[in-house]
């Protein structure tokens, strides 16, 4: 089976700072990655490199090459806005828009040129019962999202990423302003969406990386110390470096 | 706390100052001019003039119009009360009147505008709306664009008095209604000045090179004919005091008549006249 | 001074100082009722507010050409400045880079500086004669007043919608840029609707200034007392009244002209409420959230 995206020798510059070095690693279609490691190391650099979020910030600089199937996505003649329609992205702080429950998971659609309401009110159904929140607000999606708790507002975040047909998930560190129940809501969803997405995750916590992904990539320093199969990362690890992470020596 | 304190005592220099300045009883005696304000300017600078002379006199002047000129002194609220016109002589009971001298009013349109004059009905068809076309009275086929002062203005009214008069019921005759009005002197010539079909008033003491005075019934606007009276759109400028002038006021006065106070009015193109008829004293 | 004295000195002096300058306000508005209800009174008020003919020497005064001026006046320069002003905003805020930027907020501000005289000048040696070539008429009209008070209130609007644009948290602009949105739809869509609060209360300090504004009004407008026909035609504006004639004006004269500002105050207080009443339903229609 091909990789769906393939990093080859990337490195990542912000101005002076060389942020990503000589990043090497493969991600598997429809399986949950974890990417772990202490704050500062460049993981969700590296995440914000896979939709080209960083284009915005004028000091970036990136050399080597992100592929998705096969194609790269660095190339002039990709359209970045085709790129994020098929990369979503969901943010380490719940950050749904200022409008209604309703118009919020519609954006997606409707930038993208979907006005037929019966169109769009199924795919605002669909997207917010695969998010597991439909039940939770299907009497109010003409209320403002702003209203909602910190977890409904991560799961809104993640309802209106799927309903514009993402091939790839980014979650950046996505429970890490919630409680624990929410948290868990979160990773049972994550679990009921790896069948039919490819998830990379940031997350801090090592736990949820065992308990969510398949594979885990340890990064340290802007480097990837080791990748692999999560199991195996966390009771075999090859690097004493990753066994010292992994066992709470720091980070 | 260093700084704290000395702000603290700025502020109350300040504020004791300040309470010095509004309290302290003024020295020496005061004059109060009152009354119109065309003559505003020019007391201004025969008070400047005189205090110069005297430093312990200190002479205020305020605007408010002619007929307040002449309530005031009627009052006794003012010293002097001031007119830019003749007054009746109902008004003019148990008030000695003091002329300074004569003030035209002339009419101006743009240096663009090839008309040289009018006559007073012509002047008086278009300041009241009844002529509206500059070929009614011999110029090119255009709107006539006039421009007054604002109501109260004492030009307006020497003007509105001189020119456009009363009508047979004794009400004055208004302004044309769709008349521009503009705030000052200034303005008036700058309006006038940059449209050839406009016309406008400004007293022949701050006529300047931007507009044209136009002559009425043949006169143009001097000091000769203002002082002769053959230019008829003049007013007098005149002090008005209660009974007999005494003391620091009786000073003030014969300053201005004296050779100071003429060097002044005269610099000021108020004209002294030469037609007694015009004289009222 | 002891912590503690010092802590209710200051709180008693900032209290002071409020209360102070609402006492203020309450006395000049105190003030203008005691001089203009005689006039009111003696004119009446509908015959005041809706009478069409102002000539104080025949005793008629009628301010409601003067109301319709000041509507006028301020409704269109509100039509040509707001949308200038967003634009100008969007760019500052977005677009522009930030070289450009540091140059061009100085200078927009700074135009806010410049006395209104000038602006007033400025219209009168140039906008009027330009008008009066091409437009026919005087020059002095509506559209000249607008026009000068259209700059006058460019900055403040620009500034106030501007901030109100670069403190959307830059969370909103990444979620929709990752949904695929273009930086267009993104300032459409995203940041001008969660900017309305802001926009909104700087519109309203844009017409208060507009309103207010006499000296440059009075130069350009040309103050004649009449419903214009078109907005070429001149008008006069409720301050331009007080402004032309309060230094003349005696007697029942000189309260109506402190009558013409309490109809001043009354429609501003009008379109303040009215500016509120949008402001409260816009973030009502968002739902139970403010911004």
């Amino acid at each position: 089976m091909p990789y769906r995206i393939e990093v080859k020798d990337l490195n990542v510059y912000f101005g002076e700072s060389h942020i990503l070095k000589d990043i090497n690693i493969n991600i598997n279609n429809n399986m949950v990655t974890a990417l772990i490691g202490p704050s500062g190391c460049g993981k969700s650099t590296f995440i914000r490199t896979l939709n080209r979020m960083n284009d915005s910030i004028s000091t970036f600089k990136k050399d080597g090459s992100v592929l998705l199937d096969g194609d790269d996505i660095y190339e002039s003649k990709v359209d970045v806005v085709d790129l994020r329609k098929k990369v979503g992205m969901v943010f380490q702080k719940p950050n749904p828009f200022p409008k209604s429950i309703f118009d919020n998971v519609a954006y997606g659609l409707r930038i993208h040129g979907e006005n037929d309401k019966d169109v769009l009110a199924n795919k605002v159904e669909e997207s917010l019962r695969a998010a597991a929140l439909w039940d939770e607000v299907k009497d109010k999606l003409e209320m403002s999202a702003l209203g909602l708790s910190g977890g409904q507002q991560q799961r809104l975040c993640i309802a209106r990423t799927i309903a514009v047909e993402p091939e790839v998930i980014l979650m950046d560190e996505p429970c890490s302003a919630l409680d624990p129940i929410s948290t868990t809501k979160i990773e049972d969803l994550i679990h009921k969406l790896k069948d039919d997405y490819t998830i990379i995750i940031v997350t801090h916590n090592m736990q949820q990386a065992t308990r969510v992904s398949k594979y885990t990539a340890f990064f340290l320093n802007g480097e990837i110390v080791e990748s692999g199969l999560t199991e195996k990362l966390f009771m075999e690890p090859a690097d004493k470096r990753t066994e010292d992470y992994i066992t709470g020596r720091f980070g | 706390m260093d700084k704290k304190y000395i702000i603290g005592i700025i502020i109350a220099l300040v504020v004791i100052v300040g309470a010095y300045m509004v309290v302290a009883p003024g020295s020496g005696s005061k004059v109060t001019i009152v009354g119109s304000t065309s003559v505003q300017p020019v007391a201004e600078k025969l008070a400047t003039g005189y205090m110069k002379e005297h430093p312990n006199v200190k002479i205020t002047v305020q605007g408010g119009g002619t007929a307040v000129g002449i309530k005031s002194a009627q009052d006794g609220t003012a010293n002097i009360g001031t007119a830019s016109k003749a007054i009746s002589a109902n008004d003019s009971q148990g008030l000695t009147q003091y002329t300074l001298g004569q003030d035209g009013v002339v009419a101006i349109v743009s240096p663009n505008n090839n008309l040289t004059g009018l006559t007073k009905d012509q002047l008086k068809g278009i300041f009241s709306g009844n002529i509206t076309n500059w070929n009614q009275v011999g110029g090119p086929d255009a709107k006539i664009n006039v421009i007054v002062r604002e109501e109260g203005s004492g030009t307006r009214d020497a003007f509105q008095e001189i020119v456009l008069g009363k009508l047979s019921n004794g009400t004055k005759v208004s302004f044309v209604s769709s008349a521009i009005v503009q705030s000052s002197t200034q303005a008036v010539q700058q309006a006038v000045s940059q449209d050839p079909n406009a016309i406008g008033f400004c007293s022949f003491a701050d006529l300047g090179n931007d507009t044209k005075a136009l002559s009425i019934n043949g006169i143009s606007a001097s000091a000769s004919t203002i002082a002769d009276g053959t230019y008829t759109i003049q007013r007098p400028f005149l002090f008005l005091v209660k009974g007999d002038a005494k003391g620091e006021v009786k000073n003030f006065i014969d300053w201005v008549m004296g050779p100071e106070g003429q060097a002044i009015l005269t610099s000021e193109k108020i004209i002294k006249s030469t037609n007694s008829t015009n004289s009222t004293k | 001074m002891t912590e503690k004295t010092e802590e209710k000195f200051v709180k008693w002096v900032l209290f002071a100082t409020g209360l102070s300058s609402i006492a203020i306000i309450l006395l000049i508005i105190l003030f203008i009722f005691n001089e203009g209800i005689p006039a009111l009174t003696s004119v009446g008020f509908f015959n005041f507010v809706f009478g069409m003919t102002w000539a104080p020497s025949n005793g008629q005064y009628g301010v409601f050409p003067m109301v319709i001026g000041t509507l006028g006046i301020t409704a269109l320069a509100l039509v040509l400045a707001v949308p200038l002003s967003i634009c100008c905003a969007v760019f500052l805020s977005e677009i522009a880079p930030p070289t450009m930027r540091k140059i061009l907020k100085p200078t927009i501000q700074g135009l806010a500086g410049i006395p209104s005289v000038i602006y007033g000048f400025f219209g009168l040696v140039v906008l009027v004669p330009f008008m009066r070539v091409h437009y026919g008429g005087t020059g002095f009209s509506l559209l000249a007043a607008s026009l000068i008070l259209t700059i006058m209130i460019l900055p403040t609007i620009t500034s106030i919608s501007e901030d109100a644009l670069r403190s959307i948290p830059m969370e909103y602009k990444e979620a929709s840029f990752a949904l695929g949105a273009t930086q267009w739809q993104t300032i459409k869509n995203v940041l001008l609707p969660a900017a309305v609060p802001g926009v909104i209360t700087a519109i309203i300090l844009g017409m208060g200034r507009a309103i207010g504004e006499t000296m440059a009004v009075i130069m350009v407008a040309g103050n004649v007392v009449q419903i214009p026909g078109s907005i070429f035609d001149p008008v006069r504006a409720l301050t331009s009244n007080i402004a032309l004639e309060m230094g003349y004006a005696t007697g029942l004269h000189y309260n109506a002209l402190f009558a013409t500002g309490i109809i001043l105050i009354g429609v501003i207080i009008i379109l303040l409420l009215i500016a509120n009443y949008f402001n409260y339903k816009k973030r009502v229609t968002i739902g139970g959230g403010y911004l």
